[in-house]
């Protein structure tokens, strides 16, 4: 990847930070960016542009919160996510000059093992390299890296087609490289936290532009000759929402906050990441509602948000998985870390 | 480091610690973690509020006499320096060690804050007991005819010479069953003058004229008290704020309760979600495993237990920072809400048959709890003023129907 809008999970203070004033213009920026970019090389290519290297080593954490929360909110090509992940593993695989792009498990794994069936966000070249993580939930697994000229790919339109899914399958034994142990574990632990953070900034980013459109909505709305947002149930929905996507934001801040361990702060990224599933889940139910009608016809964006957060809940585990995890961890002997200090 | 240095090491100790937060933390956590006799605090089942009233008034004395609960507090009010966050890490620590955080420090964090801003003579006077476990209040707001509609209380003090008659009746005093003074809210204006004709005031519960009456909550502990008050004189150096300032400094106090009082209770909640797990847990191991939900439920307690630290974290460090707290922290009195509801449901659950037919002491606490967690979303604004708040002054929707 030309462009790496990523970071490794490095602590807020590292860097010299970002000041409010820049922050606001650098959110205007990528709002715009997401709104006229429609595909994953215009993003790269006008994030290049915009200098973000640069802000990234000035204040990871925001850069990246900032960065995913926009492309949520503009529904924007998810493919930025693959620079995440592939920041933290590409030390742990052989140099390349060919592209590559992260194939995410596919929930239901291919029936033959000897099969890799996983899932790329968006089409790539045939020169592409895929790198297949396959790790069980008790971080043994290993990193395959596949090119992309030996397996199959189809178009996967399922429940959010805005976002141009391709399946794939490709047969193991044609990996180019195999990495197993505990470096490449190591590796992709960090980057499935890093991925789980970018998520839920994208997932809060996602809440947020419906919520907007909603409230949009109920106060322009006229019914029994009063605006809609005039009446309680509608109002206390609204309330609701609002309450789930600041959770939401501020787990993310939290997990930022606390990620400086070996592990990247899996612990913490992966209660971020569930967070934002349940938010999603709550907020889009709460936004199709007020809507009435429109809220499930192509008559407005709404349908879009709804499916874009259901499949960014699912990108690097859906909140149920990820809630019966937690549980189940705890329920084995696992800390109940604190997770933040005043 | 308890007193028994010299007066000089005393100063710079207290120097550092007021200014040093994580030094305070540190030597703080140390202390809990080597005092084997705080252990008759942890994991005890009182019987009664009155029983554990007493209790945890010891507590607040061995703190005060090491010195740990007096940072946070001016020392004009016999504090140590320092700012919220001091209190906030206090909770968190005696939580961490599995102790409680006593029982009257909650009504401290929203009764004391006013009291040091509105009246400091009072703080003076009143606070270094209340520090020292010889004392404590209750927050004497709801009436009858006046609970999520707080403005429109009618309990009357009228000004006669240099002090107040107070007359009318309050319900459902937190803490009043045991509290040896109630600050409360008043009217002062006229029946019709709503928020603006109000005042807070600080009355002795020992005064001739008043009549105290226990109310037990479904659990039969006396959490609340009914209070009358018959032509009761109270001086008027009593007042917190100035007569008809009432309304702002019950605001000024919510920020506290929004504040301190979540962080307290997530810190707290912390503590108990553990001890559910330990006890599913010793269950599981005598061939007993929870239900298959448990581990969904107590990830999802635990998560929102998580959500709830990283908000209320912000709202104490702005609050420590002098920035005033607005309507936004109606989010963290909902996710409080969320927390307590939800730990306290989880163990319900969780524990199934033994929550309503067992009879071993940990059964009584949870159910005790259970029962007092259904005031998270009553007391202090209820789960729906909450969402009204949000809507009004965060969302800005239009206004409600009337």
């Amino acid at each position: 990847m030309s462009t790496s809008p990523t970071t490794t999970a490095e602590p807020t203070d590292d860097g010299p930070g970002l000041d409010p004033a820049t922050v606001e213009l650098l959110t205007g920026s990528l709002r715009e960016l997401f709104a006229e970019s429609t595909d994953a090389s215009a993003v790269s290519a006008a994030l290049a542009e915009l200098g973000w290297t640069e802000v990234v080593a000035a204040d990871p954490a925001l850069a990246t919160t900032i960065l995913f929360t926009e492309q949520g909110r503009g529904l924007a090509d998810p493919r930025i996510l693959d620079d995440v992940l592939l920041d933290l593993l590409e030390p742990v695989l052989p140099a390349t000059r060919s592209p590559r792009a992260v194939l995410y498990p596919h929930p239901v794994p291919a029936e033959d093992a000897g099969t890799v069936r996983g899932v790329l966000l968006g089409a790539v070249g045939e020169d592409t390299e895929l790198v297949a993580p396959r790790f069980g939930a008790d971080g043994v697994g290993e990193l395959l890296v596949l090119p992309a000229a030996a397996g199959s790919s189809t178009d996967l339109t399922g429940f959010d087609p805005g976002a141009a899914l391709r399946l794939v399958e490709i047969p193991a034994a044609a990996a180019t490289a195999r990495r197993t142990g505990p470096a490449a574990a190591q590796a992709w632990t960090r980057a499935e936290a890093a991925g789980r953070r970018a998520l839920a900034s994208a997932i809060a980013g996602v809440c947020e532009a419906a919520l907007a459109q909603a409230n949009a909505h109920v106060t322009a709305r006229v019914q029994y000759g009063k605006p809609i947002g005039a009446f309680q149930a509608v109002r206390h929905r609204m309330s609701e929402s609002h309450v789930a996507v600041t959770a939401t934001r501020r787990t993310v801040a939290a997990a930022w906050a606390a990620g400086t361990d070996a592990t990247g702060g899996a612990w913490e990224a992966r209660i971020a990441k569930y967070r934002a599933g349940r938010a999603q889940a709550e907020v889009l139910r709460h936004t199709v509602q007020v809507l009435g009608a429109m809220g499930l016809t192509l008559e407005s964006d709404m349908h879009r948000f709804v499916t874009r957060g259901a499949l960014l809940d699912l990108l690097l585990g859906d909140h149920r998985s990820l809630g019966q995890e937690i549980g189940a961890d705890l329920l084995t002997g696992s800390d109940a870390r604190p997770v933040v200090e005043i | 480091m308890t007193g028994t240095g010299s007066a000089q090491a005393e100063k710079a100790t207290t120097l550092s610690f007021s200014t040093d937060l994580d030094a305070y933390r540190t030597a703080l956590r140390s202390y809990l973690c080597a005092e084997r006799h705080l252990d008759r605090w942890r994991g005890r089942h009182y019987s009664s509020i009155e029983e554990r009233t007493a209790d945890h008034a010891v507590l607040l004395e061995v703190l005060h006499r090491g010195r740990w609960n007096r940072y946070g507090w001016p020392t004009e009010a016999g504090g140590l320096g320092g700012d919220p966050r001091h209190r906030a890490v206090l909770y968190d620590e005696l939580s961490a060690s599995g102790l409680p955080v006593p029982e009257q420090m909650n009504l401290l964090e929203t009764l004391g804050p006013p009291l040091v801003r509105f009246a400091p003579e009072l703080a003076a006077r009143y606070l270094p007991l209340f520090l020292a476990g010889a004392e404590h209040w209750g927050q004497c707001f709801s009436e009858p005819e006046a609970g999520s509609d707080l403005a429109s209380l009618s309990t009357r003090a009228r000004r006669v010479d240099g002090h107040y008659v107070v007359s009318g009746q309050k319900l459902w005093t937190s803490h009043g069953a045991t509290a040896d003074r109630v600050v409360a809210l008043v009217r002062t204006g006229t029946p019709e003058s709503r928020h603006r004709g109000l005042s807070m005031i600080m009355i002795d519960l020992d005064s001739p004229g008043i009549t105290r009456r226990p109310i037990a909550i479904a659990s039969g502990a006396h959490e609340l008290a009914e209070i009358f008050f018959d032509d009761v004189v109270v001086p008027a150096d009593r007042l917190v704020g100035a007569e008809g300032q009432g309304w702002s400094v019950a605001m000024y106090l919510l920020q506290y309760e929004r504040a301190m009082y979540a962080w307290a209770s997530a810190s707290v909640a912390l503590r108990r979600l553990r001890e559910l797990r330990d006890q599913l847990r010793e269950r599981a191991a005598a061939g007993r495993p929870a239900p298959a939900d448990g581990a969904t439920r107590l990830g999802a307690v635990y998560a929102d237990i998580i959500t709830l630290r990283a908000q209320s974290a912000d709202t104490v460090r702005r609050l420590a920072a002098g920035e005033t707290v607005g309507p936004e922290a109606s989010v963290d009195k909902i996710l409080l809400a969320t927390v307590e509801s939800g730990i306290n449901d989880a163990a319900r659950d969780l524990l199934g048959g033994e929550f309503v037919l067992g009879t071993a002491p940990e059964l009584h606490g949870w159910r005790d709890d259970w029962w007092y967690s259904r005031s998270a979303t009553i007391l202090g604004g209820s789960a729906e003023v909450q969402r009204t708040i949000i809507a009004d002054h965060v969302l800005g929707l239009p206004k409600e129907a009337k």
